[in-house]
């Protein structure tokens, strides 16, 4: 480590000591307001994967009048491929749609006894692309697919997927106004702290300039200050959600939602970039700081 | 900075300064002065002469109202406010308040210019402890300043001046509250630092601290010089140990 550094830190050590209640005070809110931010874009993102995980199942039913004869699917697979990409489409006939009810009602499947498959609609399924997955362009594909001949209703859980839609929208507002929350508390708390330890350093601070002592000597360890604040804040942050994300799985893991929806953890790169803008956030905030209280 | 500087030159050259407090107090008038590199000057004259004001101006505490102090060659009203930072690093400073630390160690406070200047902590270490041993103040090394008596803390107020063996060092009354043989002490560190080349302007109305010395003499009086005492003015030998006798110049 170089001397200057070794001098700077040395300050920064004594700055800690001096003023440990105000400096607790700092930590303890850089550490809470990442949490709630991280908290918030921890169920953010599991939600939109979980909205992929769903997306890989999205399918639209065209359902129609008639079935479509054979020699006539190919026109229609063409015209709906046409409109957009798309995975797969399968005709199904009544007898299909028949044997899949059954299918699905096992052992209640003696209700269809006296029912044939007429009552069933043939239908088209139309598998879209993951690019077709945005709640406005299924609407518009869909639209476009109710303009099939023959076609008399398309359904693709139009409701539910408008409600996740919201729910997702209303998630990223929150962690938006929790990211505003964490920018303004960080900044005005590092702030604070830089502006309180200068305050209560001016006599000492009046020596350090008689003895000839540099602006970088006097600012380097109130940088440092703010600099280590978010570093640690933000590491503690994350520590405590890891905890919290640990112990939910431990205690409310098991058979049921949780397991199904394959709640994972913030990404290595989202935890790293958390870290690293608080850090900065908290370093710009007391160079701020520094130079307004100190007229530089 | 100062310690290259030129020894043909003044080290210290003040021409005709004034320095004038708000709202209409004269603490010097129309002062000229030049120091020689390497000198050992005493500023004489009674509380209130100027002394103080004459110091502070030399190491840009304070500002001339008129005239022009320089240091090492730069004008130091018009000079740079980062290169007045490193030329006080050569500049030690005994103020006649201390100014220490109270909550700080003598440790502490006498590291602080070289810690400033980024020194090796070895190196600091070693200066200290020599100083604290000179000053006859080794056992006070880790008591916070503000614990000691006033003659403890004039002892590390000198102990902090020195430490980085400055090439100028301005005393404001270093021996105002010190015993006879301490202040013997203090001149011997103020006569090693002269020998070693460090330029001394030591402010002092104790008679007995210039009396039959060698040295260059000026005296203030309500902010003007009144005397102005060349080394072959002074015609007594000094007495006692650490000064031997100096012997008159004719």
């Amino acid at each position: 480590m170089g001397l200057k550094s070794y001098f700077h830190l040395k300050q920064v050590g004594h700055n800690f000591r001096q003023n440990w209640p105000t400096q607790l005070m700092t930590l303890l809110t850089i550490t809470l307001s990442v949490l709630i931010f991280s908290f918030f874009l921890l169920i953010y993102l599991n939600v939109v994967n979980l909205g992929e995980q769903l997306g890989d199942e999205l399918r639209l039913v065209v359902y129609l009048d008639n079935e479509v004869a054979p020699a006539l699917q190919p026109l229609l697979r063409d015209k709906i491929t046409a409109y957009a990409k798309v995975d797969k489409v399968l005709f199904i006939s009544r007898a299909e749609a028949y044997s899949r009810l059954q299918k699905q009602l096992n052992k209640e499947k003696d209700l269809l006894a006296d029912l044939g498959p007429e009552f069933l609609p043939p239908s088209i399924e139309v598998y879209p692309e993951k690019s077709l997955h945005s709640f406005s362009r299924l609407k518009e594909f869909s639209d476009l697919l109710a303009t099939l001949p023959g076609a008399q209703k398309v359904q693709y859980g139009q409701e539910w997927l408008e409600r996740f839609g919201y729910f997702t929208e209303l998630l990223r507002v929150i962690v938006g106004l929790s990211g505003t929350l964490l920018i303004l508390a960080t900044g005005f708390m590092v702030s604070c702290t830089i502006r309180l330890t200068v305050v209560a350093k001016e006599s000492e601070l009046e020596i350090l300039r008689l003895v000839g002592a540099s602006n970088r000597y006097i600012q380097s360890p109130l940088f440092f200050e703010g600099t280590l604040q978010g570093l640690i804040g933000s590491a503690l942050g994350l520590i405590l959600l890891y905890t919290i994300f640990i112990w939910t799985k431990t205690h409310l893991g098991g058979p049921g939602l949780l397991n199904l929806l394959q709640f994972t953890f913030l990404p290595a790169t989202t935890t790293a970039l958390i870290i690293g803008g608080t850090t900065l956030l908290c370093a710009w905030g007391s160079l701020l700081s520094i130079r307004k209280q100190m007229r530089i | 900075m100062l310690r290259s500087f030129s020894d043909q030159l003044p080290l210290v050259d003040i021409v005709k300064a004034t320095k004038v407090y708000p709202p209409n107090i004269v603490a010097i008038q129309n002062i000229s002065l030049s120091v020689a590199k390497g000198e050992l000057l005493f500023l004489t004259g009674m509380s209130g002469a100027g002394k103080s004001t004459l110091l502070k101006l030399m190491c840009a505490i304070e500002q001339p109202t008129k005239g022009v102090v320089e240091v090492g060659g730069l004008d130091l009203a018009k000079t740079n406010p980062a290169v007045i930072q490193q030329l006080r690093q050569e500049i030690g400073v005994i103020y006649q308040d201390f100014k220490l630390l109270p909550k700080q160690t003598v440790f502490q406070n006498i590291a602080m210019p070289m810690e400033v200047a980024y020194r090796d902590q070895r190196e600091i270490n070693q200066r200290v402890d020599q100083l604290l041993k000179l000053l006859l103040i080794s056992h006070k090394r880790d008591i916070e300043t503000g614990k000691l008596s006033r003659g403890e803390q004039q002892r590390v107020a000198i102990a902090r001046a020195a430490a980085n063996s400055p090439a100028l060092l301005l005393a404001d009354e270093p021996t105002g509250n010190l015993d006879p043989e301490t202040s013997s002490l203090v001149m011997g560190l103020f006569e090693q630092l002269h020998r070693e080349g460090t330029t001394l302007i030591i402010a002092s109305h104790d008679e007995a601290l210039y009396r039959n010395t060698g040295y260059r003499r000026v005296e203030l009086e309500h902010g003007l010089f009144t005397n102005h005492s060349s080394p072959r003015q002074l015609t007594l030998p000094i007495s006692g140990s650490l000064y031997g006798s100096r012997a008159e110049t004719a």
